[in-house]
C-alpha cells in the first residue's frame, strides 16, 4: 500500500485520541512561541526606532542646543517627547507606537531624565559647543536605562578597532553579528541569545552612514570648524575633540544593539 | 494581576498598622546634596525631601527630620540615633540601604569655561592637564589611565579650593564625584566653571537604614518606598517637577 504523509497522520489520529491531543498541544506550543517571538520583535523594533528617532532629533536641534540663550523648552519634558513623536512619524512613515510595554515607557521617561540632567549645560549662556550630540545622548540614555532594572539593554556601537568611546565596545555577540552583516547591512534578530547569562531576545539594527555623520567622521573638508578657512589652516580634529577618521558614505556606520531578557517581555505588558 | 496588587496592598496595610501600633516616631537625617537637597532652602522646597516625605507620610507615623553633615549623619545612623539617612553615595560599615537606589550620581570634571572639554571620553585631551582631586576621592579609570597630572586637594574645603584654583588658572580642572552639586543655577558662586560628566560611571545614591531599626519597620518602609518608586521614580519626579516651586529663600 502507498500512503502519503497526510493519510498517515489521519489514520494515526483516528486510531488514538491521545495522539490528537498531543498534536494539538504541539500546535498550541508552537503558536505560543511564535506569538512571543513576534511580541518581542515588535517591542525591540519599537524601542530601536524610538531610540533612533531621539538621536535624529538631537542632531536636528544642534543649533538650539549650542546657541547661547533663547527658549530651549522643546528640549525638555513632554515637549521633548512630543518632538520625538513627530520625528518618528516622518522618519518611518508610520504612527508612533503604543506605549504598551514597560520598556517603552521607561525609555521615554529616561530620555526626559537625561535631558534634565543636561539642563545646566544646555542652558549655559557662556558656552557654545555643549557636547550633546546624537552619540553622547544615546550613550547617556543607555547608561540611564541600565539603572532601571527592566532587563533592557541598548547600545550604539560599531566595530571595536574604530570605536571612539571604549565603554561602547561591542560584546562577543555584537562582534559576531557585525562581522556577518558588515558587507550587506541588514537588521539581525536573534530569539535565542543570552544577556548576562539569561535567555534574551537581541537585535542589531545597522545605521547607514549619512552626510551629517561625516562632519565629525569624514575628512577635514567636511569639518564645520574648517568652513571659511584656508586649506593650510584646516584641522583634522572635529568639534568633539576626536581625530576625524576619513570615512565615506560607503563605510559601515555601526548600529543600535538592543537586548531584552525573555522573562521581562511578558511581565511588563499593558502600559499606557 | 489584580489579586497580586490586592495582596501587596494588604501586606503594606498590615505593615503600616503594625508600625503605628508601636507608637514611635521616625527620626530621619538629611544630608546636603544639591540640587536634590539644598540646605540654602527650606527642606520642604527641595525635590528630594518632597519626594521621600510624601511616601514616608503614608506610614502614618510622626516623622522628625534633622539636617546633618555627612560625617555626623554616618555616626548617628551607626549608633541608631536616627532611623534613616539620605541621600548617601557611600557605603557605611554595618549599615544597610533600602534596596533600590534613589538615583545615580555621575562623576565629572569642572573647567574654567575657556578650557571646557565637553566630551570626557576624549581622554587624549587630558594630556598634561592639571586636575585637582579631593583627598581620598577615588577617580574613574578613564581619568586614572589618562596622561592627566593629578594634584591632591587637601582639607575639608577641597571642592571650594578646587573651584577657586580653577578660576584662577592654577589648575585646569577639578574632579567632582557629582559635578551637578556645584554646576547648577542656584549656585551663583560657581558660575565661572562649567562641568561635564564621565558618562557610564554611575554611583548609586541610597537611603541608609539604621541597624537598630526592627525588621518589621524596615519592611514597612521598604514596601512604601517600593510602591512610591513604582508609581514614579525619583529620577522622573525630579525631571518633571514644577520648577517654579523651588525658589531660594535667600
Amino acid at each position: 500500500m502507498y500512503l502519503n504523509k497526510d493519510k498517515i497522520v489521519s489514520v494515526s489520529v483516528q486510531q488514538n485520541p491521545l495522539v490528537c491531543l498531543f498534536l494539538m498541544f504541539l500546535v498550541f506550543c508552537s503558536l505560543s512561541t511564535h506569538a512571543k517571538n513576534n511580541d518581542a520583535k515588535h517591542v525591540l523594533g519599537d524601542v530601536t526606532k524610538i531610540y533612533m528617532s531621539s538621536m535624529t532629533y538631537i542632531f536636528k536641534e544642534q543649533k538650539l542646543i549650542n546657541q547661547r540663550g533663547g527658549n530651549k523648552s522643546k528640549l525638555f519634558g513632554s515637549e521633548f517627547i512630543e518632538n520625538i513623536r513627530v520625528i518618528y512619524k516622518s522618519k518611518y512613515s508610520e504612527p508612533f507606537p503604543l506605549i504598551d510595554h514597560k520598556s517603552k515607557k521607561v525609555l521615554l521617561q529616561s530620555m526626559v531624565e537625561v535631558m534634565e540632567e543636561n539642563r545646566e549645560l544646555i542652558s549655559d549662556e557662556k558656552l557654545d559647543f555643549k557636547g550633546i550630540i546624537p552619540a553622547t545622548f544615546a550613550f547617556q540614555l543607555s547608561a540611564k536605562l541600565s539603572t532601571k532594572g527592566v532587563g533592557l539593554k541598548i547600545k550604539f556601537t560599531r566595530t571595536q578597532e574604530s570605536i571612539r568611546n571604549k565603554l561602547n565596545n561591542p560584546d562577543t555577540w555584537e562582534v559576531k553579528v557585525m562581522k556577518s552583516i558588515i558587507k550587506k547591512p541588514e537588521v539581525f534578530y536573534d530569539n535565542n541569545a543570552l544577556l548576562n547569562g539569561k535567555a534574551a531576545y537581541r537585535q542589531f539594527t545597522p545605521l547607514p552612514m549619512v552626510p551629517h555623520c561625516l562632519r565629525c567622521h569624514g575628512v577635514p573638508a567636511q569639518n564645520p570648524l574648517n568652513f571659511g578657512k584656508n586649506e593650510e589652516d584646516w584641522t583634522d580634529i572635529d568639534m568633539t575633540g576626536f581625530k576625524m577618521e576619513g570615512w565615506t558614505l560607503d563605510d559601515f556606520g555601526g548600529g543600535v544593539s538592543i537586548s531584552i531578557e525573555k522573562s521581562v517581555i511578558d511581565s511588563n505588558r499593558s502600559y499606557q | 494581576m489584580h489579586y497580586l496588587k490586592c495582596l501587596k496592598l494588604i501586606i503594606l496595610l498590615n505593615l503600616i498598622i503594625s508600625f503605628q501600633s508601636q507608637g514611635e516616631k521616625l527620626r530621619v537625617g538629611l544630608v546636603e546634596y544639591p540640587p536634590h537637597l539644598n540646605f540654602n532652602m527650606k527642606s520642604e522646597d527641595t525635590p528630594l525631601y518632597e519626594y521621600v516625605n510624601r511616601w514616608l507620610n503614608n506610614l502614618n507615623v510622626k516623622i522628625e527630620y534633622v539636617r546633618l553633615s555627612t560625617e555626623r549623619g554616618i555616626k548617628e545612623i551607626q549608633n541608631g540615633k536616627i532611623d534613616l539617612l539620605f541621600p548617601l553615595d557611600v557605603e557605611i560599615d554595618g549599615v544597610k540601604n533600602l534596596q533600590t537606589p534613589l538615583f545615580h550620581s555621575v562623576p565629572g570634571l569642572c573647567f574654567k569655561r575657556e578650557k571646557f572639554i565637553p566630551i570626557l571620553s576624549a581622554t587624549h585631551r587630558f594630556n598634561n592637564l592639571l586636575v585637582g582631586v579631593p583627598t581620598g576621592v577615588k577617580i574613574v579609570p578613564a581619568l586614572e589611565n589618562s596622561r592627566a597630572l593629578i594634584v591632591e586637594l587637601k582639607g575639608n574645603e577641597a571642592i571650594r579650593r578646587g573651584i577657586d584654583l580653577t578660576q584662577r588658572g592654577r589648575i585646569d580642572a577639578f574632579y567632582h564625584p557629582y559635578p551637578l552639586q556645584v554646576y547648577h543655577r542656584e549656585n551663583p558662586k560657581y558660575q565661572e566653571v562649567a562641568c561635564s560628566s564621565f558618562h557610564g560611571y554611575l554611583n548609586p545614591v541610597h537611603i541608609a537604614v539604621s541597624p537598630k531599626l526592627s525588621k518589621y519597620k524596615v519592611d514597612s518602609i521598604e514596601s512604601a518606598y517600593k510602591k512610591a518608586m513604582e508609581d514614579i521614580s525619583y529620577d522622573y519626579y525630579f525631571a518633571t517637577r514644577d520648577k517654579s516651586k523651588y525658589i531660594k529663600t535667600h
